[in-house]
């Protein structure tokens, strides 16, 4: 890795990393979103507020890039029933702070409200988001997603896309 | 509106069934009292409440109940209802308690529900009020027993014995169990829940439904193989692309699962092979379960593969994943799933890993197979608003059930899942004692 920048990436920076992914997801367009993230990122919505465990523990979901690609493909499939209506989101970030800074890795956690309007109804989901961001050659980059929705262990509906 | 017994009668024919017993918010109150009243229902697992004092919470039919472990470290299964003013007692899914103590007015319970204490019983003193009266303890349900570590309940005072009532289809919870080198399981990795907009029946016929993988679920396994066909031959090994793939297998394959159906309702697909028959078997476990019952029985164990098998109408499990569903009806239209998992004692964590990335994959709210399910249940039962027809059909393969005795045998294509159901649907909804007379229903 050479011409890579060293210096810490800025608050702004983070905020337009934020909000480009939430923007791609906004149109639940995956295709963008997953080019945000590097070839090992993983992506977490925990069924528990403090999960610490990703593997022993069941999720709402846990995608690597396999995983990920699957989506994408799944989400652009013309027989899926599920996939039937449209899927219009509406994220809000607000509350971004850098909890750590070690080596190469920043840590951000932020809170975030998201709607999303799907099947006819009009669903509110909010929680924390922490991401663990890293250079790379094209830019800042996301090398894992934490979603911690306020109501993880609740009996939820379909969650049709990544919040 | 109210049914007369002929009405619920009629409303089972041995190929059709009236769209009212999914629609009708009368039925569904009968159903609450006659099926999952008459019935075996779901509790939880022994190992849930290891401890005394231990106890989980959770809803018969949609009855509050609480399971507890008393201090002799018996299980008890009771209302969880004050006998002062009717209160709730616990209110945690789970928790660990001394005795129960209500939260209103303080009057306290041992831990198989007798009442302890009644705060300044002064005021009670010639009033007739008797405090060793049994009628104000938190009341047992009727029946509670446990199979292998899974325990159930019954409302019904003359339910069959458990054993009896479980029949044949108790090999498959064997088959679960044996699964563990030491021959016992535990709940391990939490529950998903899952909010299904659909009457409870409707989650119950698609276990054994397979016509319906190869169209609902084309989309993931098409962008699984799509992915897949992408990467480099020598790529690591993934447990997903043995997990996904089989979801799309062919008629001909599912026809040669079979379809097994008991008495009671219960009924599985599979046996000598199911789409889960291909999994590898991680080799630290094979020696494990090798040296704990030899060669030919492990084989036995492990090529012993269902699918999904319904104990009806509470308890789904999958023998070769260790996971279960769990049904939880909360109105006509509306339904919770629970998805549990199981650690095989004596095995390797990868095991619990499988099960667990399983579950994730195909039965959780963010997957890629349940949604899709969970979505032609839903447009059924928006379709059956319509007065259009009155009537579904289940003639596939009928007239063609082998009666092999204590069950009755089909292709794995055959509406056989169905017609078990609602045979033990119609006699539960349509007889006085219907546990005690159910000669006709697997015929
Ligand atoms: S309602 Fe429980 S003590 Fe009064
Ligand atoms: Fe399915």
């Amino acid at each position: 890795m050479t011409n890579v920048i060293t210096s810490n990436p800025t608050i702004r920076d983070i905020e337009e990393l934020l909000y480009d992914e939430a923007a791609f997801l906004d149109k639940a367009d995956l295709d963008g979103w997953i080019e945000l993230y590097t070839d090992d990122g993983t992506y977490w919505m925990p069924v528990l507020p403090d999960q610490e465990d990703p593997v022993n523990h069941i999720s709402l979901f846990y995608d690597d890039r396999v995983l990920m690609e699957i989506r994408r493909r799944n989400l652009k499939h013309p027989r899926a029933a599920s996939k039937d209506y449209p899927i219009r989101c509406s994220h809000i970030i607000s509350n971004i702070r850098v909890t750590e800074q070690v080596d190469e890795i920043t840590t951000v956690e932020s809170n975030f409200h998201c709607l999303v309007y799907y099947n006819d109804r009009q669903t509110t989901y909010g929680g924390t988001y922490r991401h663990e961001l890293v250079r790379s050659d094209s830019g800042l980059k996301i090398r894992h997603k934490r979603v911690d929705l306020i109501n993880c262990d609740a009996a939820l509906n379909t969650i049709i896309i990544y919040l | 509106m109210s049914y007369s017994t002929e009405q619920i009668a009629d409303m089972v024919k041995p190929t059709f069934l009236h769209r009212k017993i999914y629609t009708d918010p009368a039925i569904f109150e009968l159903e609450m009292e006659r099926i999952w009243g008459g019935s075996w229902i779901f509790i939880g697992h022994e190992s849930q409440v290891p401890n005394a004092g231990d106890y989980i919470t959770l809803n018969y039919g949609h009855l509050p109940v609480v399971m507890v472990r008393d201090k002799q470290l018996n299980i008890h299964v009771l209302h969880n209802r004050c006998g002062h003013k009717g209160a709730k007692i616990v209110d945690k899914r789970d928790g660990h308690v001394n005795a129960f103590r209500c939260c209103y007015h303080g009057w306290t319970y041992a831990l198989d529900g007798t009442l302890a204490g009644v705060p300044n019983m002064k005021g009670y003193e010639g009033t007739g009020f008797d405090r060793s009266d049994p009628r104000y303890n938190m009341q047992k349900l009727a029946r509670y027993d446990s199979y292998r570590g899974f325990v159930f309940a019954s409302m019904n005072p003359r339910a069959p014995d458990l054993k009896e009532w479980m029949g044949g289809a108790a090999t498959v919870m064997d088959n679960l169990c044996d699964r563990s080198p030491e021959g016992e399981v535990e709940v391990a990795g939490g529950v998903l829940r899952y909010e299904h907009e659909c009457n409870w029946k409707l989650f119950l016929e698609n276990l054994n439904d397979t016509m319906h993988p190869m169209i609902v679920h084309k989309s993931v396994v098409d962008a699984a193989n799509d992915y897949i066909a992408t990467l480099p031959e020598d790529s690591a090994r993934r447990d997903e692309a043995e997990i996904i793939p089989p979801f799309g297998a062919s008629y001909e394959v599912f026809e040669s699962t079979g379809i097994t159906g008991f008495r009671y309702g219960h009924h599985y697909d599979g046996g000598e092979t199911s789409i889960h028959a291909d999994y590898s078997v991680d080799p630290d476990y094979e020696r494990a379960m090798l040296a704990a019952y030899g060669a030919d029985r492990t084989r036995e164990i492990l090529t012993y593969n269902t699918h999904n098998t319904l104990y009806y109408p509470s308890l789904t499990i999958k023998s070769a994943i260790q996971n279960i569903r769990v049904v939880r009806p909360i109105a006509v239209d509306k339904t919770i799933i629970e998805t549990w998992s199981f650690r095989l004692k004596g095995a390797p964590d990868s095991l619990l890993q499988r099960t667990l990335l399983y579950s994730r994959l195909i039965n959780a709210n963010g997957s890629m197979v349940g949604p899709d399910d969970l979505t032609a249940y839903f447009r059924v039962q928006q379709g059956l608003a319509s007065t259009g027809n009155d009537w579904i059909e289940m003639h596939r393969n009928f007239g063609q059930d082998e009666d092999q005795g204590d069950r009755l045998v089909n292709g794995g294509t055959s509406d056989l899942d169905m017609r078990t159901q609602y045979a033990a649907w119609k006699a539960y909804m349509t007889n006085d004692t219907p546990l005690a007379n159910q000669e006709a229903q697997a015929s």
